[in-house]
């Protein structure tokens, strides 16, 4: 455990002092302002409810939070395996497992430091309507859910495939994957195979109980099942991880 | 107890075979060292050695333990320098040594940092990114943070490449120190001869994944194996199967043999060789430097 606290911290300044840190920083303040600023000023986009206008922005949040979670996954073994820095880091008196645990750790602080940026923004966009804090509320939930699926799953990945590029093209594949039906018609949607792909769908789920709760204004009752099902993909993925990562070979 | 004790060790890649039935030993406080060509299997030992890859036959034991199934307990009592530094180019040289002695549990005050990194020859001061230093100095820094556990065993891979002469020197001399003073085992895969002389008491030269010559490096030694050179009389035939206890055939020619004695004495050889049949005019002791060992032995296989 005494060495998990010192990969936590060197993975998190890494991902702010180097270039592949700050680079997706700024592309997420880019992505916010673009969106605040359009949702904000745009005649058509400005004459949306103030609701619709905060479940947009924190629908763009949850996929740049996913995104960065992939990124971070993918790097977590394969990215250091590139670097011929995995040898290092596997020589010393710590476990693949403990490896991983930091890793994901890490994730989640950098989800957080996204989540605290994200603040201002919704803010700024949802600040005169209603439901913006259980939005914020949610939305840590919700995020926090994802990384844990979408960066966990990377990481997986990261411990078995051997460069950070393959790694990446099949998180990425399975992002876009459970995003697309998010892009179906209304009418398909509303059918029974429609729900039941909605339902199995983590990304889904998350836009679906955010949809719920900030444009429907619905509690906690109306989200239990697609909660337990994010639930339930999250330690899924937990477990598989546990178990890939029991032997890492370089 | 051995320090480290290697047998019938096969890998293999895919189809390709990287290591044929390796057998080694490593006694307490020795420094082995590890010679062969590029390709010839030494990184792959390394690496089965610290648990890194698993072999895929034999047994491994490295302080008594199985590199793989020990896992951290192992890696807690030795550590490395892999080819590749393993270095963070974003870090100072500092904060690289402490965060490595932090995963190690090691306490590093900051006057032990300064002496860590003085001993390698880098200045405590310099508070650049790694990404700006020297082959060497990332060398040197490799090997600071190899050092940071205070190892028992301490497995190195081309640990002077990328070192000026003077550098090398240094490195040579805080390595004897720490195998004299602290009486670490040192395992070392080199290109460089020069290393080896200075260094090793004990070797292994890999060509090809197999050992094809494992012992003390102490050439001179009349109870060593030394290679001998027996001349043939015209027309006298060499014996086409080769089964004399103690000597093994490395090269023939039609007028002359060269054969390593192990074992036997000299006289015992050639006595052994002339009730054998062959009749021999004329023995000549081979100087046996290590260039010599290394290119009979890589070149030409011992059992070719």
């Amino acid at each position: 455990m005494n060495s998990v606290i010192p990969l936590i911290k060197k993975e998190t300044l890494e991902d702010f002092l180097t270039a592949r840190g700050v680079f997706s920083l700024i592309v997420a303040s880019v992505v916010l302002s673009a969106f605040s600023i359009l949702l904000v000023s745009n005649i058509e986009l400005s004459l949306l409810d103030n609701a619709q206008a905060v479940y947009l922005m924190v629908s763009i949040i949850l996929a740049l939070a996913s995104l960065v979670a992939i990124i971070q996954g993918s790097d977590g073994f394969a990215g250091e395996r590139d670097r011929a820095t995995l040898e290092t880091l596997m020589l010393t008196p710590m476990t693949g497992q403990g490896l991983a645990a930091a890793k994901l750790i890490a994730m989640l602080f950098s989800w957080l430091i996204l989540f605290v940026l994200c603040i201002p923004y919704l803010w700024a966009v949802g600040s005169t309507g209603q439901n913006l804090w259980a939005a914020v509320e949610y939305l840590s939930l919700m995020g926090t859910l994802l990384v844990l699926i979408f960066g966990g799953l990377a990481l997986t990945l990261s411990a078995k495939v051997k460069s950070f590029r393959g790694v990446l093209s099949i998180g990425l594949t399975v992002f876009l994957f459970s995003g697309s039906p998010v892009l179906l018609g209304p009418a398909l949607r509303q059918s029974a195979v429609g729900q039941m792909i909605d339902l199995i769908n983590p990304f889904a789920d998350a836009l679906n109980t955010l949809d719920s709760v900030v444009i429907d204004s619905q509690g906690i009752s109306f989200q239990v099942i697609r909660l337990t099902i994010m639930i339930c993909y999250a330690l899924g993925v937990l477990w598989v991880l546990y178990t890939a990562t029991k032997r890492v070979e370089l | 107890m051995n320090t480290i004790e290697v047998h019938g060790v096969k890998k293999e890649f895919g189809e390709k075979l990287v290591l044929n039935d390796i057998s080694l030993v490593v006694h307490k406080q020795d420094i082995y060292g590890f010679l062969g060509p590029n390709g010839s299997g030494k990184t792959t030992t390394l690496r089965i050695l610290l648990g890194l890859l698993q072999q895929d036959e034999g047994g491994v034991r490295v302080l008594g333990m199985n590199p793989v199934s020990a896992g951290v307990s192992l890696r807690r009592r030795v550590n490395a320098l892999p080819e590749s530094h393993g270095l963070y180019g974003w870090m100072s040289s500092q904060t690289y040594l402490k965060f490595f002695a932090q995963m190690y549990g090691v306490t590093l005050t900051p006057q032990n940092c300064t002496y860590r990194l003085q001993q390698v020859g880098l200045s405590p001061n310099d508070a650049r990114p790694i990404n700006t230093f020297s082959r060497g100095m990332k060398q040197s820094l490799g090997i600071a943070r190899a050092m940071i556990n205070d190892p028992e065993v301490l497995f190195l891979d081309e640990p002077t490449s990328g070192f000026d002469p003077r550098g090398r020197r240094e490195i040579h001399d805080l390595l004897l120190k720490l195998n004299q003073e602290k009486g670490v085992t040192i395992v070392l895969s080199t290109h460089i001869l020069d290393d080896v002389e200075r260094l090793c008491n004990r070797i292994a030269i890999l060509d090809r994944g197999k050992v094809r010559y494992e012992g003390r490096l102490a050439l001179t030694d009349r109870n060593q194996p030394s290679r001998y050179r027996f001349h043939i009389q015209k027309g006298s035939q060499i014996p086409s199967s080769w089964s004399y206890p103690g000597i093994s055939l490395m090269e023939r020619k039609d007028s002359w043999v060269t054969c390593l004695i192990d074992g036997v004495s000299p006289a015992q050889a050639i006595k052994t060789l002339v009730e054998g049949g062959l009749a021999i005019i004329e023995a000549e002791a081979l100087s046996d430097t290590i260039e010599d060992l290394y290119l009979t032995y890589t070149t030409r296989g011992a059992d070719e």
